[in-house]
């Protein structure tokens, strides 16, 4: 069945102020349950592709169509651990979108911020500060933030950066259910495998290079496109994997 | 156009101005790649009980300001590594309490008259002790900036893969503040306090539009602030306006002449420091 | 006293708060400039004759708007444009009061303020802050959090991301500028930023943090004013020595707490800091003890004073030798001195105009008598500025304007005190007699001087009287202005250069309680020497050849004729 979809971009071209643009030709559509994985190396333009679905930059050219509230899941290593709150307060963080201007979140948002870290399974952490939660952790609060805002799609940012595997996992099953609940998932990632689990993938490197289930998307000329750099044959039959030219973490 | 450089007044207030422009020029830029702004504005306030103190000990003043200014800056640089507080509250809370003592201080009946009124120095009228010391500085600048240019752009570029490398961020800011420091005291006889800072930060803001290098940055500050200086004396001279304000104005007119030039994107991400939140 | 404990415990909940906010949104720097960035406004306030507190206030708009419109997107360099902004306003400032004004609105009146100044508008401005504080912060706060938790991607809007940011400043603005004569720039950071600073280190969410903050900002404050007051020491100074120590001994407390066996020394340490803080300076207002109690606000006033009263008066004498009197806070024993005094004796002509509010301050029901009101002898004040008046302040340097003075003082202690009237009467007389002698004695002295050779050059503007009494020609200043506080030209000083040249003036007079590099500058082009001090606002300290009045106007005779005569000729007096 094939429904509305929540986002709709096409011909899309991305850049900052004066500069030359950072990405051109995107163009993919999201639909309710879907999970997209933006596939590339670092400066290829994945977290510009984000912001300009959060609204924070204009399209160059092309259209971007965004029908539904987005809720941004954004790396906490860039969010700060000495901040004085709450998971429980972050996550009520989320109503603020909701209210004008001069109310402030009421008890309803902090029972809903309640039930959205229960659903992320944080209820007993509601009262721990959010720096001294682990990062896998943090990152569920922040999704159940964009619960609270009542974000129809949720644009993640390198959400496993930096988990161990058992963090790992418990957050893709946490994605997973969100997904089948009917929300759609945009998430920046440069972890091929990882892409190959999910619904669709669109890969990214300066413009946009495929998009389509990974089945499809994910080829050899592809890959090749989008990291340029060394594709080796994993022993064992796992697949291809990339050996990105530079690969590094802030 | 060379009527100025014929009296010796001005002759002495431009050779006193070039040099602090070169010394306050270039380590400016590292000023405002670290976000010591607030620190270059507010040291020379910590100066004041320094001074007091040597004034009631009989010792040269120089050798009283200089403790307490790199007492501060090192002050500045343990209180900013504090969980919640960050550099800027680091900087409010240590220039507050020295200045506080200051004032606390020049109630002795045994502090002599005027001391605040060195933090209030005037370009028009170097003393050859003032040209010295800002020779010397530019000479101490000259030789510490190369020595520490690696330490400081690793530092400033990525503080925990610098501590990766070996190298201690806490050093690079020690090291910076200390020579910040040192400049100050220098600087604020000759220029005072508003020609301080707009010395160390209004050509290194203006340097970071015009190019996207530390080295070049590094030469296109030093030579701003010199045009800056230069511009200055000389509509005081012309305009009759007043010397040090002359000067800062035209600081601030070469940055916002600078600002359409501005090369970088929205962000500006290149050359940027981690900022002062250390965890 | 009342009213500045008043003033600290409203002020409490402003500080307190928007501290919070300030230390959590690295906005340090811009509620310490913001303060400072009024002087522009205050200077336009003085020159065209409207409000001053309307004209800091705009000012601080103006800097507030600057700030906003160049950082946008340049979060990094945010600290650099606060800077920039800074200086642009400072030097808009100082050239607009040198200049265009040609007098000064001062600098330094922005950086001190003090809470023994305080009156009902400055407690009625606090109390606007504190509701406007309230009533924003009630409203904004979530979205404050929310915003600096996650400034890009999180759920506040990118328009309500600028009109929260521009709530927030204005607050800034707002509360710090209703503050300003009240704590001084400088100060501002130990209300609105360090209690703050200090009450993070032992909390962990926004809430107690804010409780915390309003507690300590009252705290502090009442123990700096009652420690000021022990100790009389001036209370915003206290206050930031009390703020520091109590963040030092925070931070060394959790690193005690943090690891046990180091700290046992380092609590000590900091108590011990703290208790010589504490003990720092100690000094006590004037005993009567049954004698007339008497204020005086300048050092040649409480000389007379002292002179004429003799044993029967105890004179408080609120300045200090070699302090200018341009720029002066009080401190708890003035106004202890006030509140006990019979008769307050003033300068006038705005040179000492805190007075009054001293004496309102302290409840006093003294007399207050405006020695300058019923001189002789005057001369034009400056046309406008903070210190504009009819009359140029510096009447004393005309002997007959000092002995009017002096007979009017003997006339009010009579008055007060019939029963040592004759006493009085008989110092006056005495002291009339050495007055004239000593004046005799200066105008024989310039007689030895060629007319052509009396032409005078000095810091600023503070000898019009002395030169019309005794035919000495004022040729110029190297600050053009009654006030210290303007800023010479290039132009001026070459204009002054070619003007000593010309006349051939053969010394240049620095005044011995301001700083002479200009003054030397000049000398060393033209050849004029800049050896002779003299003795122009204050008096010197008690072991200098300018203790008295009389010494002062014997020294300053001596050191003209002497630079008038390339040193040829004297004018040894002994008054």
């Amino acid at each position: 069945m094939q429904t509305e979809p929540l986002i709709a971009a096409s011909g899309l071209a991305l850049g900052y102020g004066a500069g030359p643009p950072v990405v051109t030709d995107v163009g993919f559509e999201l639909h309710p349950g879907e999970r997209l994985a933006l596939l590339g190396p670092n400066g290829g333009g994945k977290t510009t592709i984000l912001r300009a679905l959060l609204g924070q930059l204009p399209a160059r050219a092309g259209s971007l169509h965004v029908g539904v509230s987005c809720g941004s899941v954004p790396q906490t290593e860039r969010s700060r651990l000495d901040y004085p709150v709450s998971a429980l307060e972050v996550a009520a963080m989320g109503a603020l979108s909701r209210l004008p201007w001069w109310k402030r979140p009421g008890r309803e948002a902090r029972e809903q911020a309640r039930r959205a870290l229960a659903r992320v399974g944080l209820e007993e952490f509601g009262e721990t500060t959010f720096g001294q939660l682990s990062g896998g952790q943090r990152q569920r609060v922040l999704i159940a933030r964009a619960l609270v805002q009542d974000a129809l799609v949720l644009l993640m940012d390198e959400p496993f950066t930096g988990l161990d595997r058992p963090a790992a996992e418990r957050l893709e099953v946490l994605i997973a259910d969100l997904a089948a609940e009917g929300h759609g998932i945009v998430m920046a990632t440069h972890d091929l495998e990882q892409a190959r689990r999910w619904d669709s993938v669109l890969c990214v490197n300066r413009r946009q290079i495929a998009v389509g289930p990974p089945a499809q998307a994910l080829d050899l000329p592809v890959l090749e496109a989008t990291y340029g750099g060394a594709i080796v044959e994993l022993p064992g039959g796992g697949g291809r994997a990339v050996l990105p030219a530079q690969h590094h973490h802030h | 156009m060379f009527e100025p450089l014929t009296e010796p007044f001005m002759q002495r207030a431009i050779v006193e101005m070039t040099l602090l422009a070169l010394a306050g020029g270039a380590l400016g830029c590292w000023v405002v790649l670290y976000e010591l702004s607030y620190a270059a504005e507010s040291l020379a306030h910590s100066l004041f009980p320094g001074l007091v103190i040597a004034a009631i000990a009989g010792i040269p003043l120089l050798l009283g300001a200089t403790p307490a200014v790199v007492l501060a800056a090192l002050a500045i640089a343990v209180a900013s590594r504090l969980p919640g507080v960050g550099r800027d509250v680091g900087v409010a809370v240590v220039v507050t309490t020295m200045f506080g003592l200051g004032v606390l201080l020049a109630l002795s009946p045994d502090s002599p008259p005027g001391v605040e009124a060195l933090l209030f120095g005037d370009i028009l009228g170097p003393s050859d002790g003032d040209i010295a010391a800002a020779a010397a500085l530019v000479l101490l600048v000259a030789v510490a900036l190369p020595l520490l240019h690696g330490r400081l752009l690793a530092t400033g570029f990525d503080r925990d893969a610098a501590r990766a490398l070996g190298l201690s961020p806490a050093f690079a800011d020690a090291a910076l503040l200390v020579l910040l420091a040192a400049a100050t005291v220098v600087a604020v006889q000759g220029l005072g306090n508003l020609l301080v800072v707009a010395v160390f930060v209004g050509p290194a803001a203006t340097a970071r539009n015009l190019t996207d290098r530390i080295g070049p940055m590094i030469a296109v500050a030093a030579a701003v602030a010199v045009l800056a200086g230069l511009a200055g004396l000389y509509l005081s001279y012309y305009a009759g306006t007043a010397g040090g304000a002359s000067v800062a104005l035209a600081i601030v007119a070469l940055y916002l002449l600078s600002l359409p030039l501005g090369l970088r994107g929205t962000d500006g991400g290149r050359l940027s420091p981690a900022g002062g939140y250390d965890h | 006293m009342q009213r500045g404990l008043v003033e600290v415990l409203i002020l409490a909940v402003p500080a307190g708060l928007l501290g919070t906010w300030i230390v959590l949104r690295g906005l340090a720097f811009f509620s310490h400039s913001v303060g400072t960035a009024a002087f522009p406004g205050l200077v336009l306030a003085d020159g065209l004759g409207f409000a001053a507190p309307l004209g800091a206030l705009a000012a601080a708009l103006v800097f507030t708007a600057g700030n906003a419109a160049l950082g946008r997107g340049r979060e990094r360099e945010r600290d650099s444009v606060v800077a920039l902004v800074l200086v642009g306003c400072l030097a808009a400032g100082v050239i607009l009061a040198s200049d265009v004004f040609g007098s000064g609105a001062n600098v330094e009146t922005l950086l001190f303020g003090s809470l023994l100044l305080v009156d009902d508008a400055d407690i009625r401005l606090a109390a606007i802050a504190a509701v406007a504080t309230l009533l924003v912060s009630a409203l904004a706060g979530q979205r404050w959090l929310a915003q600096g938790f996650d400034p890009e991607g999180g759920p506040v809007s990118r328009r309500q991301t600028l009109a929260l940011d521009a709530a927030l400043l204005g607050l800034i603005a707002l509360a710090t500028t209703a503050t300003l004569s009240v704590v001084g720039t400088l100060l501002v950071a130990s209300l609105f930023v360090v209690p703050a600073a200090t009450a993070r280190l032992f909390t962990e969410r926004m809430l107690s943090w804010q409780l915390a903050s309003v507690v300590l900002v009252a705290l502090e404050g009442t123990a700096g004013l009652w420690l000021s007051v022990k100790t009389d020491a001036p209370p915003g100074a206290t206050i930031a020595c009390v703020a520091g120590a109590v963040f030092t001994l925070v931070a060394l407390l959790r690193a005690v707490l943090a690891r046990a066996p180091r700290g046992s020394a380092a609590v000590l340490a900091a108590t011990l800091g703290l208790a010589l803080l504490v003990s720092g300076c100690g000094n006590s207002g004037a005993d009567a003890d049954g004698r007339l109690a008497v204020v005086a606000t300048t050092t040649q006033i409480g000389d007379w004073v002292s002179e004429v009263g003799g044993d029967a008066v105890a004179v408080d004498q609120v300045l200090q030798p070699n302090t200018d009197p341009h720029d002066y806070e009080p401190r708890p024993s003035d106004v202890a001195a006030a509140a006990d005094a019979k008769l307050v004796f003033a300068n006038g002509d705005n040179l000492d105009r805190w007075i009054d509010q001293i004496v309102s301050d302290s409840g006093s029901d003294a007399e207050l008598i405006d020695l300058g009101a019923d001189v002789p002898e005057r001369l034009p004040g400056e046309s406008s500025g903070e210190e504009a008046s009819r009359y140029d302040p510096h009447w004393w340097h005309d002997p007959r304007n000092a002995a009017a003075a002096v007979r009017e003082i003997a006339r009010r202690l009579s008055a007060a005190d019939p029963s040592h009237r004759r006493l009085f009467q008989s110092n006056a007389r005495e002291y009339l007699r050495r007055l004239g002698r000593l004046e005799a004695g200066i105008a024989s002295c310039f007689d030895q001087v060629p007319v052509a050779q009396r032409k005078l050059v000095t810091d600023h503007d503070a000898f019009g009287y002395f030169a019309r009494r005794f035919g000495i020609d004022v040729v110029g200043a190297v600050i053009p202005s009654q006030t210290t506080q303007a800023q010479p030209s290039a132009k001026d000083v070459s204009e002054l250069i070619d003007l000593i040249e010309r006349e051939g003036v053969k010394a240049v007079f620095p005044e011995s309680s301001l700083s002479a590099k200009v003054a030397d500058a000049i000398a060393r082009q033209t050849g004029a020497s800049a050896d002779y001090v003299l003795y122009g606002d204050t008096l010197g300290p008690a072991d200098s050849d300018g203790a008295t009045y009389l010494q002062m106007e014997a020294a300053n005779a001596e050191a003209m004729v002497r630079g008038f005569s390339d040193g040829r000729l004297g004018c040894r007096l002994s008054p």
